[in-house]
């Protein structure tokens, strides 16, 4: 039998600045298989992004273990792709330019990078848009984007960092199932950090709900909800129910913690 | 309620604005108006002889002093020179500040090493250079474009400075994430991205370097704007000296007015930038 995907044991991170020492995750351990939809839930501030970055291999860990198919990771990698929270599409390259940035950056030749870019403009529903700058395009299209950006390198992992955040409830709800279509079609593994509850049990197989800073695993969820999921059924109405009663005490500790550093601070 | 009350104040402001006709071609009026009166003004100090008629042309006289300075071919000549000096100059200045002005923004150490040292250059004005111009380079084309160099390089390394730190550190993030190699992001990334505060920097050099070419032409040139104005002295011709001060202004303003709005116009407005600088 064959390894997960992303294996995580004991892992740390801590902030040294001037005045402080913050331990920001604290013993995180996690396991996601190849093809798993895993969630990282939790209050802000839990430090569910500094996660994901450090599986990006975006900022390193600070102690622990952290492994990609077996290989410790030590920097960014061709197996992973991240899509962040406020797009971070570049303004100055057209839309396909920005798909094909991944691509660009490992040497592809121009032709085949085209080609890669209106197949995907196509599976997001944007094939008119290619020649079109981003700030023409509305934050739903522009969150599809940067999907079709990450999708082009075919990663395994697909790291998204709370990507509907910053969208109204119904593009959202539109690209969730994008999403999960796209991951569907593709078979990725996707790690998805989100802080509402109803999107990450909507989408995942499961929910890792994490405490208030530092942040531990506090509850690894199994969702076995068969897709499509319907959010008003009973079992996902329970499920619900469950994820909030186990987040609402973090929520509440985050809160308590924040306030702290404000009397702090003063 | 709010709402309501914000909504009424934009229908009295805007009937406001009717009344007075605050429009643009209103406003191109009023520009035109005062430079018509100002040259009536100036018309009035000559016929009154305010000043005396041997320091003080008539507006007639420098239309005078066009034509024929635009007959023999002078006025070309020299506005030639000084554009030429100036273009070369200000490549020189971009071509040697963008690459740094990139060095000094992205790394902390360069900055550490040699901001002190720009920023106490820098204060220095372009025309106190002359003098060792002409000694290092001679009377002439060198020695003026060195000038204009030395006092364009300034604003256009500061601003890309100021262009690459202002840069979102995302940028920098997916550029990793997605494995760019150091040349991709610094031609596909830092400079379109510094772009708005690079073409900022571009037209106060290019301002620089206009302003300073004339001083440079008086001192160490023999053709040029500059020169055609100073030598203007010895002949007792105003008019002249005028003539050439239009011809520098109206320069000036088209290639401000075209050349740099037009390089934004296909760049950062296109690409929805250009509010950055502020």
């Amino acid at each position: 039998m064959s390894g997960p995907m992303v294996l995580i044991e004991r892992l740390s991170k801590r902030y040294l600045t001037d005045d402080a020492d913050i331990l920001a995750l604290a013993d995180i351990d996690l396991n996601v298989g190849e093809g798993e939809f895993v969630s990282l839930l939790g209050p802000s501030g839990c430090g569910k992004s500094t996660l994901l970055k450090i599986v990006a291999g975006l900022i390193p860990a600070s102690e622990g273990r952290i492994e990609i198919e077996g290989k410790p990771v030590t920097a960014p990698g061709p197996d992973r792709a991240v899509v962040f929270q406020d797009y971070a599409l570049f303004p100055w390259m057209t839309v396909e330019s920005n798909i094909e940035f991944g691509l660009e950056a490992r040497g592809v030749p121009a032709p085949r990078r085209r080609q890669v870019s209106s197949e995907l403009l196509r599976v997001i529903g944007l094939a008119e848009f290619g020649t079109k700058y981003p700030h023409h395009l509305s934050g739903g299209m522009k969150q599809r984007v940067a999907l079709a950006r990450a999708l082009a390198v075919d990663p395994k992992i697909l790291l998204m960092d709370e990507p509907f955040g910053a969208l109204d409830a119904q593009t959202r709800s539109v690209l969730q199932e994008e999403l999960l279509r796209i991951w569907r079609r593709y078979r990725k593994t996707v790690i998805f950090v989100t802080h509402s509850i109803e999107e990450a049990i909507y989408l995942s197989d499961r929910v890792i709900v994490m405490t208030a800073r530092p942040g531990r695993v506090k509850a690894d969820i199994a969702v076995a909800e068969e897709r499509p999921r319907d959010l008003t059924s009973p079992g996902m109405g329970k499920l619900q129910r469950q994820v909030r009663a186990v987040l609402a005490e973090e929520i509440d500790r985050a809160a308590a913690l924040e306030q702290a550093d404000l009397v702090a601070a003063e | 309620m709010a709402e309501l009350a914000s909504t009424r104040t934009r229908v009295e402001t805007s009937s406001w604005r009717a009344r007075l006709g605050s429009t643009p071609r209103r406003d191109t009026l009023l520009g035109a108006v005062t430079i018509v009166a100002l040259l009536l003004l100036w018309e009035l100090v000559y016929r009154l002889e305010l000043m005396p008629r041997w320091a003080f042309p008539s507006p007639l006289q420098v239309v005078a002093a066009f034509y024929e300075l635009g007959r023999s071919g002078v006025l070309f000549y020299n506005a030639g020179a000084s554009v030429g000096r100036q273009i070369t100059g200000v490549l020189l200045a971009a071509a040697f500040g963008v690459p740094v002005g990139l060095a000094l923004g992205a790394s902390p150490t360069i900055r550490a090493a040699f901001l002190p040292l720009c920023r106490m250059i820098y204060p220095i004005p372009g025309i106190a250079w002359i003098p060792l111009a002409i000694l290092w380079f001679g009377i002439g084309f060198k020695s003026t474009v060195f000038v204009i160099f030395f006092t364009g390089i300034w604003p256009i390394i500061f601003n890309t400075m100021a262009g690459v730190q202002t840069l979102s550190g995302q940028y920098t993030d997916v550029a990793r994430a997605y494995l760019a190699p150091r040349s991709l992001y610094t031609r596909r990334i830092l400079i379109p991205g510094s772009l708005p505060f690079i073409i900022a920097g571009l037209r106060l050099t290019y301002g620089v370097g206009w302003r300073v070419i004339v001083g440079a032409e008086m001192i160490s040139s023999i053709v040029g704007l500059g020169f055609m104005i100073d030598d203007a002295r010895w002949q007792l011709r105003p008019d002249i000296m005028i003539c050439g001060m239009i011809t520098i202004a109206m320069i000036g303003w088209v290639s401000e007015n075209w050349f740099f709005d037009w390089v934004e116009r296909h760049t950062i407005e296109r690409w929805g930038m250009k509010a950055m600088p502020g």
